[in-house]
């Protein structure tokens, strides 16, 4: 009983958290207060931040980044501080459990300034090393919370329009357009089956369950295969004639943004300029 | 699955789990923010070769069948789908597949490479699994080298003629572990032991990833073939649309 | 003599397999025609609509649309002209919020942006979407997205439009609102061709009915000949409508006198037996 159980809860898990959430991440791009924004001043102040996060890799200058991001997303986008810690924890397990791996060193001899005896090994590092290993990881979670200050506030679709902007292949834009929207449908179509795989026990040991997702997956595949000729008779049948063309509402740059922005980066410099 | 196959699986589980740090770059993308400048660029770089020889190829195959692009589209989206789900694991981690493999075996590496960096985009984007600037890094590993040696792995298999099950098997299997070797590399590249250098380095990442890859990437082999062949039983018409790949050419004509 | 918007003639369709989806189909459609098209699975009804459409182009066979030949060159005509909301909502939506969706149509017809924009506008508020502009597909009900792919068609303004199965699937409150919606386009004069297995809803709303068999068509004409010939309805696998039946029954049993008028609907219906009432009270006072 209690396998069956865990079988099912594992279902709802599918995304390390829980199913909801994570379409919850696309779906906060539309609620948010910051969704009227200009996307690609969202995308390009995204961008810019993380470039000077990686290139001018100072503690403080990250510091800052994640204050300001956090701001961004809280108080002008309007999410839910306890939602927004929530979308955070994922990359910042990610990011602990990642640079935990830079810090430390596996050595036969105790070579290190810290060792650990482990046995056969030791594990070895330095102030130096956990210095290193610290700012990595702030440096890496302002990079991230600049990312999601992107993401929770624009949709895909208009980040997709920016990447059109920049001149990236019709083809690829097309075929990126596709694939977002294709991800849901699929998406739903696994959790139909996995919901009637269930419902015939089908997770009810390990083999069965590594049958079940192979057998699903397969059917997936099948099914999304059939799929893709009716969508491109549907296409067809309104006048697509191999250019996709989409209509997009136009917003606005505004000049306070711009002040903003230029401010901001304007205030990276100085930080670190100053703690050099 | 046998049962003493299982026994292995359940026992390279545990040792992931004593293991401690069992690190959750879970499909082994490399994090936001995590590469220095330089090799943000480098990578990035070596990318291109590969993404244009991919370009072109999905133009050709456009242009003479324009078809394919929303089968190409929904390709894509699965390979997200295949990212995105959980694998049955016995240890409760979260593991997921990289559907590397089985896209080269069905579309060819150089596709796989432009429909994985779109997937790879989407990760970021949708998941917060992986990020901008790592993209290219990210790209190489997993929809670069990873596709190529699977596709070389099964090829070569082919031509020994060695049971088309084990091929698709072996293919996913060592697309798998080229995949985490060359992460492991990139991470050793960036940021190199105090005391042993970028060797020393290589090693260390080897080590911390293999409890969790090496069952993961066994269990990916097993699962591949199983899809194979529920693809050849229920959809030997659909694998024909897939026909300007060589690996479905065999496939279907078998 | 009225031209027909549409005439086919003899047209022959089949798939790759060899098998013949369509064999000499042959009819005409005049403007502001309300046609249902019935048959069961795989008889050829969806194969029809696409060929109709121009996605399909038949291998044998002519379409003549307002007097114009269709061939290679302007098989566009027919795509313009002739809209077709899919049946499955899913398989037809591609963009992903609601105004890049309608607006795909129009785009593709290489409208001013403009023109565009205001044609959107125009087919959500008819659709009752307004508010659900900036909404992505995958955030929307069943009975929504049925909605936007219809908005899809309307936003091209074509002459005729194909509703595949749109009953299907639909929960009661949405299927009315359907059926609001085809009256709104029937003031319009707008041609409509409708399939469905729903014969109630094809007996009570169409004025033409189209019967599909294994790719042929077997029957053309007014809903209740088609509905009175037993032979036809065993070919097509079909039943009386519920209300033809029970109609017949009330007629059999003498409780109703045999009419010319069949009634449509309950409410017709509940008519003749209320005037029937009063006549057996006018006759009993005569008495």
């Amino acid at each position: 009983m209690k396998i069956v159980k865990d079988g099912i809860r594992g279902s709802n898990n599918m995304f390390g958290h829980t199913h909801d959430e994570h379409f919850s991440i696309d779906c906060f791009a539309y609620k948010s207060k910051m969704n009227h924004w200009n996307p690609t001043y969202k995308v390009f102040l995204a961008l810019v931040t993380i470039i000077m996060c990686l290139v001018l890799n100072n503690l403080f200058v990250s510091l800052f980044v994640i204050m300001a991001m956090t701001y961004l997303i809280v108080v002008k986008s309007g999410l839910n501080m306890r939602e927004y810690i929530s979308v955070m924890s994922i990359p910042f397990t990610f990011l602990l459990l990642a640079t935990l791996a830079v810090g430390f060193d596996f050595s036969r001899h105790p070579a290190g300034e810290i060792n650990m005896d482990l046995g056969y090994f030791y594990l070895i590092t330095s102030k130096r090393s956990l210095l290193e290993m610290f700012r990595l990881f702030i440096r890496s979670y302002a990079a991230v919370s600049a990312l999601q200050m992107m993401t929770l506030t624009t949709s895909s679709s208009e980040i997709i329009s920016v990447l059109k902007k920049m001149h990236v292949p019709v083809i690829v834009i097309e075929m990126m357009n596709m694939i977002y929207r294709y991800i849901f449908i699929l998406l739903e179509l696994n959790n139909k089956m996995k919901k009637s795989a269930h419902a015939r026990l089908g997770y009810c040991d390990f083999r069965t369950a590594c049958y079940s997702f192979g057998s699903i997956a397969g059917n997936i595949l099948v099914v999304s295969l059939k799929k893709a000729e009716t969508y491109y008779n549907a296409m067809e049948a309104r006048c697509y004639d191999g250019e996709y063309s989409f209509l997009q509402e136009n917003k606005k740059t505004e000049g306070v943004h711009i002040a903003g922005a230029s401010v901001f980066v304007a205030f990276l410099l100085i930080i670190w300029f100053a703690t050099k | 699955m046998k049962s003493r196959q299982i026994k292995i699986i359940i026992l390279l589980s545990i040792l992931a789990l004593s293991a401690g740090i069992t690190p959750a770059v879970s499909a082994m993308h490399i994090m936001e923010g995590y590469l220095p400048p330089r090799y943000v660029v480098a990578w990035g770089i070596l990318c291109i070769p590969f993404l244009a020889a991919g370009y072109f190829s999905l133009k050709k195959t456009l242009q003479r069948q324009r078809k394919t692009l929303t089968i190409l589209a929904m390709a894509g989206a699965y390979m997200f789908l295949l990212s995105s789900l959980k694998i049955p694991s016995v240890t409760g981690s979260c593991s997921h597949m990289t559907g590397s493999g089985l896209g080269a075996l069905l579309f060819g590496p150089s596709t796989v490479g432009i429909l994985g960096i779109i997937v790879l985009l989407f990760q970021a984007i949708l998941l917060a699994h992986g990020g901008i600037t790592t993209l290219g890094a990210n790209t190489f590993s997993m929809a670069i080298a990873g596709p190529f040696a699977a596709y070389a792995v099964y090829r070569i298999c082919r031509k020994l003629k060695v049971n088309k099950k084990v091929c698709y098997f072996l293919a996913a299997l060592v697309g798998d572990l080229f995949t985490y070797c060359v992460t492991s590399m990139q991470l050793a590249i960036a940021f190199p032991s105090e005391t042993g250098g970028v060797s020393a380095s290589f090693l260390k990442f080897l080590a911390v990833f293999a409890p969790t890859q090496i069952p993961l990437a066994v269990i990916e082999g097993l699962l591949t073939v199983i899809t194979m062949i529920a693809l050849e039983t229920y959809a030997k018409n659909e694998l024909s649309y897939l026909g300007f790949d060589v690996g479905v050419k065999i496939n279907v004509k078998e | 003599m009225i031209e027909p918007i549409l005439r086919i003639r003899d047209m022959e369709y089949s798939y790759g397999n060899g098998e013949m989806a369509l064999k000499q189909v042959s009819l005409d459609i005049y403007k502001g025609e309300k046609i249902a098209v019935i048959g069961s699975n795989g008889a050829g009804k969806s194969t029809f609509f696409l060929t109709t459409n121009g996605v399909l182009s038949p291998q044998r066979g002519e379409i003549i649309y307002n007097g114009q030949e269709i061939n290679k060159k302007n098989i566009k005509e027919l795509r313009k002209n002739i809209g077709i909301v899919f049946q499955d909502a899913d398989n037809q939506i591609i963009a992903s919020t609601v105004l890049a969706e309608v607006g795909f149509g129009p785009m593709n017809l290489k409208l001013h942006k403009d023109e565009v924009m205001d044609r959107v506008d125009e087919a959500l508020s008819y659709m009752n979407l307004s508010s659900f502009k900036a909404r992505p597909p995958h955030y929307l009900s069943g009975g929504e997205k049925k909605r936007v792919t219809i908005a899809d068609i309307i936003a091209m303004k074509p002459e005729i439009i194909i509703f595949d199965e749109p009953l299907a699937s639909l929960d009661p409150y949405n299927a009315d609102m359907l059926e609001e919606i085809l009256e709104k386009l029937e003031s319009e004069q707008k041609t409509l061709l409708i399939s469905t297995h729903d014969i109630d809803f094809a007996y009570r709303w169409a004025e033409r009915l189209i019967v599909f068999a294994n790719g042929r068509i077997i029957a053309d004409g007014a809903p209740i000949e088609i509905f009175q010939n037993r032979e036809i309805l065993r070919q097509a696998n079909l039943k009386q409508p519920a209300l033809l039946e029970i109609y017949e029954s009330l007629v059999e049993n003498r409780i109703l006198e045999q009419d010319d008028i069949y009634p449509k609907n309950v409410r017709d219906l509940k008519k003749l037996l209320s005037n029937r009432g009063t006549e057996e009270k006018h006759e009993k006072q005569t008495d």
